[in-house]
């Protein structure tokens, strides 16, 4: 006997969405047979309106692309105009930047494991992960004066130099969170009802995932190592020494995994940033930002942020303010199209789990 | 650094042998940009995909060329194996908005043509989905062609709060406190200015 | 002992006192600003201990918190939530794009000033404001509710035929439910 077919809209009002977007599920029972998310709830129009800014100005607006972990977008649009303009960058830059990069991925996994443990019920860990970050935060709050949108990497280096004992004050902070880690492995990773809710649902089909277009940690998860910082090395990425992981499964689990290894690796990476960082100038000064005309050219340069590929298409046509440009986050195919065919097949209560584990941020989607 | 670009000369010669009216540049390590006809385009993904191994759509963008009265089209391939990201563009005619899908090589290519098509007006023939996307409601010109006036649009149909004038130029006051000029290059960009 | 306006008043500091210390707020993050509410509600800041708390759904709720710029689409489902929940309903503007556009006045997508829409009774400045700052807009808006004039929802009443004009001067297709009082 076939089931009666319900509607039922996920969001934008739900506490287990990730965000302000919707998902339209038809139901039969439990299950979803179709599934279709509607997005656009947090248009900005950024696009838009950084072809009314002028280069420096865009940098405010860039990095409010993506709440969770704004740093990535700021590189991007600052290799981007980096390398159309053809500018040097200085040596303590890179590394300062790939340290702040480093620290917004660790954040946005501890906010990620607070969504993801709390859509599986286990309330504990937001207190415990939320709060954690905060310490990270504290440390962008000293180095850029901002907790959350820090506008600190932009053309040419970073804004401002480290505070005196800063690196310290890192390395002790990873320490505290590298003691934390192994009671999130008892709190969430090891727990039965983690694992039950997390093995074998929401799997992406690994010989399809490229073409599908999926990227970073969900890519990870089929089993297939690939990370921009390895393939295309930006900053200083190729002189520091860390591991891709890998999981086998496509799964939610697997996801989780590779989230879990990366923070180890994220950490390892930090304490190498701030052993090998040189001294020397920081910013490479652009001329007066109200008279900054960037040559015509374009480029298209990637980032990898905690959730994969962070793409900037960028075309300048020689004059004070950008021309185009065109953002590629990761969540544009993960949270539209890949979502929508995962999703089927899934129980409702399975949907919020998948997104968090997809890491589905709409303001990317719509920008 | 060690410069070995024997997968990119090797991709260039293929694209060329195959496409030979393609304008084909090396832009730098790992970056093709291939000019094509807009004709070729379908064909010429189709191919990267299945015999270059291009298999990631990573980006499909769109730029609007007003004064060339055109829309140019660009799909960022990208190659695993090869580590190379391959540019393709192509232009079209302004007033004729119209190209094909390429849904049926990557399903994800729906989703960037919706937004395309919602923010440019690009219809792609093949593409059933090319519904309401991230707009509601939007009877205006799309928004993101260049003849579109935001601050217009804005000022006429959004109530503005008074007295945001005066904060915004904060640079009066410091210039009156320092005793310097402001440069006319830079009054241009006063808020003042732009009424 | 008392005549009854007296005893109505003595009844309204009564309920405004039980009403200030349990503000359920909509989990409803409609902007950028959703981002600084998991800290303030969880084990750093703790905003429970002045008896905010999330609630699921709008019926039960007290506070529907504006966490940034609405774009126009979110307006719209905006105003249905608000009109779903049940008096005495208070709304917090939070950031600086709920009170003048801040980032985003020339944007042809969201709306510069909240308070033509909706009845905003506490505004919170900033971009982003910090979980101190939410907590301070809080402890204003219990503030107000002791001396009871967070009268956000009387005012909508009131003046529901400019509130409306507002709103359906923005949102072209006005296919919502009228609000049933």
């Amino acid at each position: 006997m076939r089931e009666k077919e319900t509607t039922l809209y996920f969001g934008p009002q739900h506490p287990g969405i990730t965000g302000n977007m919707m998902v339209k599920l038809k139901v039969a029972g439990d299950t979803i047979v179709k599934a279709e998310t509607h997005v656009g709830y947090l248009h900005r129009a950024f696009e838009k309106l950084m072809e009314q800014r002028t280069w420096m100005q865009s940098f405010p607006i860039v990095c409010r692309i993506c709440v969770p972990e704004p740093d990535p977008n700021e590189e991007n649009l600052a290799r981007a105009v980096e390398e159309i303009e053809g500018r040097e960058v200085p040596e303590r830059a890179k590394y300062i930047r790939v340290m702040v990069l480093e620290l917004s991925r660790l954040a946005a996994y501890f906010l990620w494991m607070g969504g993801q443990a709390g859509t599986a019920g286990l309330y504990t860990v937001p207190q415990w992960s939320v709060g954690d970050r905060d310490y990270i935060l504290d440390l962008f709050e000293e180095l850029t004066g901002g907790r959350i949108y820090h506008m600190y990497i932009w053309a040419g280096g970073v804004r401002r130099d480290l505070p005196g004992g800063f690196p310290d004050k890192v390395l002790r902070t990873m320490d505290y969170i590298e003691s934390r880690l192994p009671e999130y492995d008892k709190l969430m990773f090891e727990n039965a009802i983690f694992q039950k809710r997390a093995k074998g649902i929401g799997v992406i089909d690994k010989d399809k995932a490229m073409e599908w277009g999926v990227v970073g940690p969900p890519l990870r998860g089929c089993g297939i190592q690939h990370d921009v910082r390895k393939d295309e090395p930006y900053e200083v990425y190729d002189k520091l020494d860390f591991v891709v992981p890998t999981y086998e499964g496509g799964d939610i689990w697997a996801r989780a995994m590779v989230r879990r290894k990366e923070m180890e690796q994220s950490i390892s990476i930090i304490r190498q940033v701030i052993e090998k960082m040189p001294g020397g100038e920081y910013y490479n000064k652009v001329p007066n930002p109200l008279n900054w005309y960037v040559p015509p050219g374009e480029t298209y340069v990637k980032t990898e942020s905690a959730r994969g590929e962070f793409g900037y298409y960028v075309v300048s046509d020689g004059s004070l303010k950008p021309r185009r440009i065109h953002v590629r986050g990761p969540a544009y195919v993960h949270g539209v199209s890949l979502l929508e065919n995962i999703l089927v097949g899934a129980n409702i209560s399975d949907v919020a789990m998948i997104m968090n584990s997809l890491g589905v941020c709409p303001p990317e989607i719509e920008r | 650094m060690n410069k070995n670009l024997y997968n990119e000369n090797q991709t260039i010669e293929e694209i060329k042998n195959t496409f030979h009216t393609a304008e084909i540049k090396l832009q730098r390590e790992s970056r093709i940009i291939v000019k094509l006809r807009s004709d070729l385009i379908p064909p010429f993904l189709s191919y990267a995909k299945n015999y270059l191994a291009f298999n990631h759509l990573a980006h499909f963008s769109c730029v609007d060329w007003i004064e060339d009265n055109e829309f140019e089209l660009v799909y960022l391939l990208y190659s695993y194996e090869k580590n190379i990201v391959v540019i393709a563009k192509t232009r079209i005619s302004r007033d004729k908005a119209e190209f094909v899908t390429i849904k049926h090589l990557w399903r994800q290519a729906e989703t960037y043509e919706r937004e395309i098509h919602e923010m440019f007006g690009i219809n792609f023939t093949g593409n059933d989905r090319l519904n309401e996307f991230i707009l509601e409601d939007w009877d205006d010109i799309p928004p993101m062609r260049r003849d579109f006036n935001t601050i217009q649009f804005a000022k006429d149909n959004f109530y503005t709060r008074p007295g945001r004038e005066d904060a915004q130029d904060v640079r009066e006051t410091i210039t009156k406190k320092s005793g310097e000029k402001i440069p006319d290059f830079a009054k241009e960009f006063s808020v003042r200015n732009l009424k | 002992m008392f005549n009854d306006k007296e005893a109505s008043k003595i009844v309204d500091i009564i309920k405004n006192f039980a009403r200030k210390h349990s503000l359920w707020v909509v989990a409803y993050g409609t902007g950028c600003g959703a981002i600084e509410l998991p800290p303030t509600m969880t084990s750093r800041y703790d905003a429970e201990r002045f008896g905010i708390r999330g609630s699921a759904t709008p019926r039960q709720a007290d506070v529907l918190l504006i966490t940034g710029y609405l774009s126009v689409k979110t307006l719209k489902r905006v105003i249905r939530t608000y009109e779903q929940m049940q008096e005495p309903k208070y709304v917090i503007g939070f950031g600086s794009c709920t009170i003048n556009g801040g980032m985003y006045w020339d944007s042809y997508n969201t709306i510069k000033a909240l308070d033509r829409y909706l009845p905003v009774d506490v505004y919170i400045n900033g971009c982003m404001p910090r979980p101190e700052a939410v907590i301070s807009g809080f402890i204003k808006l219990q503030q107000l509710i002791s001396e009871g004039k967070a009268d956000g929802a009387k005012r909508y009443r009131e003046n529901l035929e400019w509130y409306r004009e507002n709103q359906r001067k923005v949102i072209k297709n006005w296919r919502m439910p009228e609000y049933n009082w």
